[in-house]
């Protein structure tokens, strides 16, 4: 009998520890290249682009995102329908297993509607994202300009530039 | 009554047809459809709209060569993409290649965007832009003409905070007014400054 209840507990213990040891979704993204857009006067959104990788086996989505920038966050999508683009909100957006989604312009983006200033170059943007299993990530970035060579090229020197200015993540 | 004219006529015809199709004035991105349909070829022409400064004519600038972007300033992603790419083309130009170009943004949802707020939006871009709207009913038949589909987007929470679908190509309209080319979503500003040289140099 003491020999089961040992097993028994060893067998709860081990349970019990590689239960706390698995990582959660938050931890099995990799946040890359993030950046919001400068807003133009008038435009009463911004749009947040990055890429995000999946580490893990299993297919993770992003359910939510949250921001102190601006009160409403909203996941979208644009479709290019013949020339056409049409955006759509999004009840999340999937990162496959051992792959990459990229949120870039025209494509998925993490829109802040109503951002709280006018976001403008130089400043630096907080935005949580929350993942199916509810852990969540931070990631800053910063706020950049579409007519902007440095903020919109893609050459190798802005990659770097981007790396080294895209802050950190939690 | 002899039938050779008329076969020949039609043989012409699919000949100059496919050679529309297949001959681009250069070449493209790859990936984008960017040709004009052959079918429902637009016809683009004159038409009048007001800017923050008054009434404005597309003829009133006859002479320079003209890039027409129809969107409109709510729009969160893609009217910046392609006004950002303009920006940049346009400070990539010569100044004489500037004084010959005039960018025009056509609002698509004139209820929420005044003249004022307009070209507040436009003048963001540094590219000389003027911003113009009009009636719905002026801009539904100019958008016609060109070959813009745009609807606005019915939202259930927020009235206030819709979007509108709007087709996001770049109208490229030559010095006599007449409409040459259209460029597709997110043309780099490169492909942008070949283009305006195309044309200019072919006045």
């Amino acid at each position: 009998m003491k020999k089961t209840l040992t097993a028994f507990s060893l067998g709860l213990l081990t349970s019990i520890s590689s239960f706390q040891a698995m990582a959660t979704q938050a931890d099995d993204i990799s946040v890359s290249d993030p950046f919001a857009r400068e807003v133009p006067p008038g435009a009463p959104a911004s749009a947040s682009f990055m890429t995000l990788d999946n580490m893990s086996d299993q297919a993770i989505k992003l359910v939510q995102a949250t921001s102190e920038a601006s009160k409403i966050v909203e996941l979208h999508v644009h479709t290019n329908d013949n020339g056409v683009m049409r955006m759509r909100k999004v009840e999340f957006i999937e990162i496959p297993a051992n792959g990459q989604t990229v949120l870039n312009p025209g494509g998925f983006h993490i829109m802040l509607i109503n951002p709280v200033t006018l976001l403008k170059v130089g400043q630096t943007v907080s935005v949580q994202l929350q993942f199916e299993d509810g852990s969540t990530k931070q990631v800053d970035m910063p706020v950049k300009s579409v007519k902007n060579r440095m903020g919109n090229m893609n050459n190798g020197m802005d990659h770097k530039m981007k790396h080294d200015m895209s802050g950190h993540m939690h | 009554m002899n039938s050779k004219p008329i076969i020949l006529a039609i043989s012409l015809g699919i000949i100059l047809g496919t050679a529309f199709i297949l001959s681009p004035p250069f070449n493209m991105q790859s990936g984008t459809s960017s040709q004009l349909i052959i079918n429902e070829k637009p016809s683009g022409g004159d038409f009048q709209l007001t800017s923050s400064e008054g009434q404005h004519r597309l003829s009133d600038y006859k002479g320079k060569l003209v890039l027409i972007y129809f969107g409109y300033t709510f729009c969160p992603d893609i009217c910046p993409t392609d006004l950002g790419n303009l920006s940049m083309a346009y400070q990539g130009l010569t100044q004489t290649e500037k004084d010959n170009l005039q960018i025009l943004f056509i609002s698509v949802d004139p209820a929420r965007d005044t003249p004022a707020r307009l070209q507040k939006y436009a003048n963001y871009f540094e590219a000389n832009i003027v911003g113009l709207t009009g009636k719905p009913g002026t801009i539904a038949e100019i958008a016609k003409r060109y070959g813009v589909i745009y609807a606005k987007v019915d939202t259930h929470d927020n009235s206030k905070n819709y979007a509108v679908d709007h087709s996001a190509f770049t109208y490229v309209v030559d010095q006599k007014g007449q409409l040459q080319t259209q460029l597709p979503h997110a043309t780099s500003p490169k492909q942008l400054i070949k283009t305006i040289r195309h044309y200019q140099s072919h006045s």
